[in-house]
């Protein structure tokens, strides 16, 4: 399997929140209205305007503080059940890119029912413009189509985000989670076989996000096999009755 | 910085207190890690848990304000342990200089205290002289008046257990973090400090430095690759603006500012010239005369002249004993000594110390002119919470200017670097670049006293000033920029080379004093020359192996990318570390001895022999490698400052020790304090039990006052918030994100509660004590439910040398809103 | 100036031109082969550098040609220092350069009034310029008490700024020194 991936080694992070800002700079996305509710996450989670999200934990043991800054964005799944949700409602409402792998929503995405599409995914990554469209991070396939690196990942001032064609990537990940395991024994990288954005962790997941992992039953629930199984011909049934 | 940004990732062990660079100077945390990867440990000292913190190998929880004791704890287990750089120290440093015999200490005090007046008189701590006026020295060190003995006493009172009942840094931890960076002593590793505001904003914040210089020259740390002292200057040109000098007591590259008895250019070059009858001290400020003549020419240009001193009387003179800085500014204001105020790209309304009384104090003036690109609160002043316009008489005059892409010039980063930027867009409706401004301000002000006016107080230099710098109509950076750089003012004939009238001086060793050249700052001399705009040059290759970049833009001085890189040398002119040289002396040998000069690497601290040859004979032409200092060596007693010649523990103004284990001598005895009534104090009471301190965060630039209007910033970091340790929140019943009330002696913000694990109370003698902070990015303009200044709640009282406030340690109390 | 783009990075089936990922604003075909317009594409690049921190930088303004707006900004990625990398306020000067909150007229607020009222540059500047030559003439002291020399202005104090260029800076203190001002401060003293 080729087409690209990015790598986001949680261990670099320092939480200096370029990745979010820049992910905003290229892609126009507005600024979020916000409040301090006690934590320095802000905004509070991913919204229509918030594709990429740096997400702040901390924990005490004893004298020991741990944070976990976990930088959020859509995993880009080899096979993706959001596409395949949406496809199943409206033709073209997103794509998945040849070259890269990305997988992208277009406007024709209002057609499609957001409550499933987001409860399919298993880290739940899209989300709805007031005008209906579903948003998400399009790996800044504009960008790299044009040879550019992903606006966050260029901006990250630790070498914490990587991007590159995917055997690039992969052999990246091995190699710094081999040199982290010295250190941090439960370091990780996580659902690296089904997604295009792997996260290298240094402690439970779970501590990190609820969604750092996929949900449940990654990538197929029993609805969206169903879908594939009858694929074409249930898009088709439903084209006809909306007709 | 005495180094530069790339180069900690030469570091073996890099050591940030008194700031949380990863937070705030994020992009040096790109070179930290770059030195981790090959193994450097990274140290926090810090009362919070921060960003900083959580990439750290080590990090250590210190009490605001105790910085002196837990670093002179350090300079005690380096000495006691050995661990120092034996041979750097000897030589490069006044370790072996005898110290007078009227130095004294005693309980807290130094010798030389006049009670009238409040202040030491340094001479108390003079070195001993021999009959030729040269300084005794014993290179044995054994001398119980020498400075490395003197300093060994002093410290000896700073054990473990006593730095940790005072700071609140567990013994554990202290232990840990002097081992880790006291192995830095070895001649091939380097240790470096990162520090900021935390270290600046006290009323000890030059000895916080100090006592770090102290263990950089132990530890043979200066000068070398990896190493040095290191401030993070917190404003993208606050270097340049310091260096261009805009502040009340130095002109332009560090020349002092003349005062009322210093009547004559030959006197003030008595006086600020210094020498030495040593010849091996470079003592690069005998140049001095050179500076201000060339200064004065560049300000007045054909005016000045031999025969008017250069102009030298037109300059305005301090009174002496009498200071102006930021805080006596505020103060004389809220006393109504002036009518008129600018306040150009700033933002005083939040960024002073008790600002309370800086707001009321603009409501004193006849006129405020501000500068900025966003409506703030010191424009705005009159419109404020609790002001009734109707009230105020000042008159306030807004002025749009342009952004920093709306515009072209220079500006010096932290390392020194002065970087050209380029325009990319018209500023927008009517704003203006500052230059612009600033230029049709003054013509119209010239034209004012031009005319004949019986009211008009010396228009002399008004008139005569050289402020030409317009091209078709608009400011023109490079003009100045040359003007700045310097250039002949005649035709001259030096070192067998003629230079024409209007050439650009090459380099500042060619500036004369006869004003046969002007220069507007000898630092930036060789900035921009016969070679062109250097600041602008774009090659970033790195020829040197260590990251200097020696081609990317201009370092001053003279492109030196890491000052008093001779102290990286052996006598003899080898790097300590050959794996990590800076520079190196290559110059040909001839029977064991250098007969030729000769360097390789970054620009050494001037072309001289070194010390030795390599057969290990004295050159009596060698050069010692501190040369801005007058006898060419590291200070551990330093003669210069207000609060003795060694650091010592005291308490800030406003700390909940009523009495600490080192003397009887709370707080620093020659603290600038002020009386209005607007400045009230707490003493250790139940009233205000909690210390304060104040921060930044990484999406927020000082007051906010660009900031707060970008909405993908303020998305991030919404309002003042107040951190605080869960111990703290349960004893006071505050629940995470309420509001909760923070107030000082001063006054009070409203601000959300941040509950976190990331502060713990502090066992300090025996008894918990509680720390909280607040970000100072807020004020009331906007955005609307952001919350006010943390500056409301700081006190102003200042550091005796530098009259920096101390904003970083205070006192408060903190409650749920709805109690009253 | 030289720029050199070190950001480029290897693609395959890199396309020349095609659609602009508009907000997904377009409608796309339903294929899976896709080239995407650089909305940057045309715009002018100019270097500049970041005016935060002291870290020192530096940023890429791409301004459209035809408005000269500044259209997009980001991390220099031939600068030593950020290598193209920036922290989120770096990343954020495009909101600085397009901002309606920017003030964009002068401003005068007159003694005991509640509001601002734009005026023109000429007007501000005569008005100031005879403000300060009042304070100025009023509290100038030409000798101390002790009969010396000290030509100072004494009822006008400045403040700022480190966020000016060099040129301006001494350009500032010049014209400060020369109306005799002492009281010239700034953010490094705080």
């Amino acid at each position: 399997m080729s087409g690209k991936s990015f790598l986001i080694d949680t261990s670099a992070c320092m939480a200096c929140r370029s990745c979010q800002v820049a992910c905003k700079a290229w892609n126009r996305n507005d600024g979020t209205v916000t409040r301090n509710r006690g934590s320095h996450q802000n905004p509070p989670d991913f919204d229509g305007n918030t594709f990429k999200l740096v997400r702040f934990r901390e924990v005490r043991a004893g004298n020991k503080v741990s944070r976990y800054f976990f930088s959020d964005q859509c995993r880009h799944c080899i096979d993706a059940p959001c596409k395949d949700v949406i496809d199943s409602a409206v033709t073209g409402g997103a794509i998945q890119d040849k070259a890269t792998g990305a997988i992208v929503y277009t406007e024709k995405s209002k057609g499609a029912p957001f409550k499933d599409v987001r409860s399919e995914c298993p880290y739940d990554i899209p989300r709805q413009r007031e005008d209906g469209t579903i948003v998400k991070c399009t790996m800044c396939i504009d960008r790299v189509s044009n040879g550019l690196q992903p606006a966050c990942v260029k901006a990250c001032p630790m070498g914490g985000l990587h991007f590159g064609d995917r055997e690039e990537i992969l052999a990246r990940a091995e190699k710094r989670l081999a040199t982290l395991k010295a250190k941090y024994p439960k370091a990780q990288l996580l659902n690296v076989e089904t997604v295009r954005t792997i996260y290298l962790v240094v402690g439970d997941p779970k501590e990190y996000h609820k969604f750092a992992v996929a949900s449940a039953n990654p990538g197929v629930t029993r609805k969206v096999a169903l879908r594939r199984m009858f694929g074409p011909a249930i898009d088709a049934l439903r084209t006809v009755a909306r007709g | 910085m005495t180094n530069h940004w790339i180069d900690l990732r030469n570091s073996d062990c890099i050591l940030v207190m008194g700031s949380n660079a990863a937070t705030n100077h994020p992009l040096s945390f790109r070179w930290v890690s770059k030195a981790m990867e090959k193994g450097a440990t990274l140290i926090h000292v810090d009362p919070r848990f921060t960003r900083t913190s959580s990439l750290a190998d080590i990090y250590a929880p210190l009490r605001s304000g105790t910085d002196i004791a837990f670093l002179g704890g350090m300079i005690k287990y380096i000495v006691d342990n050995q661990k120092y750089f034996h041979e750097y120290m000897v030589n490069y440093t006044n370790a072996s200089y005898i110290v007078g015999s009227k130095f004294g200490f005693k309980d807290g005090m130094f010798s030389g205290f006049d009670s009238g007046k409040h202040a030491y008189d340094a001479s108390a701590w003079d070195f001993e002289k021999d009959e030729n006026g040269n300084v005794r020295k014993d290179p044995t060190l054994q001398h119980p008046r020498s400075v490395f003995q003197l300093m060994k006493k002093h410290y000896s009172r700073y054990t473990p257990d006593t730095v940790s009942s005072i700071t609140g840094t567990p013994k554990e931890d202290l232990l840990r973090v002097y081992k880790a960076y006291s192995a830095t002593g070895a001649r091939d590793k380097a240790g470096t400090i990162m520090y900021a505001m935390g270290w600046t904003q006290h009323t000890v914040g030059v000895q916080n430095i100090r006592t770090m210089s102290i263990i950089q020259l132990l530890l043979g740390n200066m000068g070398v690759a990896g190493g040095g002292v290191n401030a993070l200057r917190g404003e993208s040109n606050v270097q340049g603006s310091t260096d261009h000098g805009l502040l009340f007591h130095i002109l332009p590259g560090y020349l002092p500012v003349p005062s009322a008895s210093i009547a004559t250019l030959a006197e003030y070059n008595k006086k600020f010239t210094p020498s030495t009858k040593d010849p091996l001290s470079a003592n690069w400020w005998q140049n001095r005369p050179k500076y201000i003549t060339s200064f004065l020419k560049a300000v007045y240009g054909d005016n000045a002249t031999p025969e008017n001193d250069f102009g030298y009387g037109w300059l305005p003179k301090l009174q002496e004993g009498k200071t102006y800085s930021w805080l006596d500014i505020f103060d004389r204001m809220y006393d109504k000594q002036y009518t008129g105020f600018f306040a150009w790209g700033q933002n005083p309304a939040c960024s002073g110390a008790n600002s309370n009384k800086t707001r009321q104090a603009f409501s004193n003036l006849d006129w405020m002119v501000v500068v900025n690109l966003f409506d703030n609160e010191t424009a705005s002043f009159w419109n404020g919470p609790g002001v009734d316009p109707r009230q105020v008489k000042t008159e306030v005059f807004m002025l749009p200017c342009a952004a920093f892409m709306e515009k072209e010039g220079s500006l010096s980063n932290s390392g020194r670097w002065a970087q050209w930027r380029y325009k990319a867009q018209e500023p927008p409706g009517h704003a203006k670049p500052d230059g612009d401004i600033m230029v049709e301000l003054f013509n119209e002000i010239r034209e004012l006293y031009k005319k004949p006016d019986a009211k008009s107080a010396f228009p002399d230099p008004i008139l005569n000033v050289k402020l030409d710098y317009t091209a078709q109509g608009k400011f023109d950076p490079h003009a100045v920029a040359k003007a700045i750089n310097g250039y002949w003012t005649r035709d001259a004939l030096v070192g067998g080379k003629m230079y024409k009238k209007g050439d650009q001086v090459p380099a500042f060793g060619l500036l004369q004093s006869d004003g046969s050249t002007a220069s507007g700052n000898w630092l930036y001399c060789q900035s921009y020359n016969q070679d062109g705009n250097n600041m602008a040059r774009r090659d970033n290759k790195d020829e040197s192996g260590i990251g200097l970049t020696s081609k990317w833009a201009w370092a001053w001085p003279v492109n030196r990318r890491i000052i008093y890189n001779r102290a990286s040398l052996d006598l003899t002119g080898k790097p300590w570390n050959p794996k990590k040289a800076v520079v190196e002396f290559v110059g040909d040998v001839k029977d064991g001895k250098y007969v030729s000069t000769k360097w390789k690497g970054d620009v050494p601290d001037g072309p001289w022999y070194p010390l030795k040859n390599p057969d290990g004979t004295d050159r009596p032409d060698g050069k010692k490698p501190f040369i801005m200092k007058v006898d060419g060596v590291g200070a551990f007693v330093g003669p210069g400052l207000k609060d003795g010649p060694f650091p010592e523990h005291y308490e800030p103004i406003e700390s909940p020790v009523k009495k600490h284990p080192f003397s009887n001598q709370r707080n620093n005895p020659v603290a600038a304090v002020f009386r209005s009534e607007r400045d009230v104090y707490s003493t250790p009471s139940d009233r205000f039990p909690i210390v304060g301190t104040t921060y930044r965060v990484a999406e927020h630039w000082q007051t906010g006052v660009l900031t707060r209007w970008l909405p993908w910033l303020l998305e991030a970091e919404p309002e003042v918030y107040v951190e605080m340790s869960e111990e703290l929140a349960k004893a006071k019943g505050i629940r995470n994100g309420e509001k909760v009330v923070v107030e000082s002696a001063r006054g009070s913000i409203e601000a959300v509660a941040l509950v976190t694990v990331r502060y713990k109370p502090f066992k300090i003698l025996g008894k918990q004590v509680h720390q909280v902070g607040l970000p100072w990015h807020y004020g009331w303009v906007w955005p609307k439910n952001g919350g006010d200044s943390a500056n409301l709640l700081t006190p102003a009282v200042g550091d005796p040398n530098t009259k920096i406030p101390e904003t970083k340690a205070f006192m408060v109390n903190v409650r749920k809103k709805a109690e009253v | 100036m030289k720029l050199t783009r070190r950001d480029f990075i290897k693609i395959s089936g890199t396309a020349t031109a095609g659609l602009a990922l508009n907000g997904m604003g377009l409608d796309l075909r339903p294929v899976e082969a896709y080239s995407w317009e650089l909305r940057t594409r045309d715009a002018k690049e100019t270097p500049t550098i970041c005016c935060y921190c002291a870290v020192g930088c530096g940023i890429i303004c791409h301004t459209d040609t035809k408005t000269g707006k500044v259209i997009y900004t980001e991390g220099d990625a031939d600068h030593p220092i950020n290598q193209g990398a920036l922290c989120a306020k770096g990343a954020s000067v495009y909101q600085l350069a397009r901002n309606d909150e920017r003030v964009t007229e002068v401003l005068y607020r007159a003694p005991y009034s509640s509001k601002w009222v734009a005026k023109d540059w000429d007007w501000a500047l005569k008005k100031i310029a005879g403000n300060v030559k009042k304070s100025r003439d009023a509290s100038f002291v030409a000798k101390d008490e002790k009969g010396r020399v000290v030509n100072r202005c004494e009822g006008i104090a400045s403040v700022g700024s480190a966020a000016m260029d060099n040129e301006e800076l001494w350009v500032y203190q010049a014209m400060l020194r020369a109306l005799g001002l002492s009281s010239i401060e700034h953010q490094a003293r705080i």
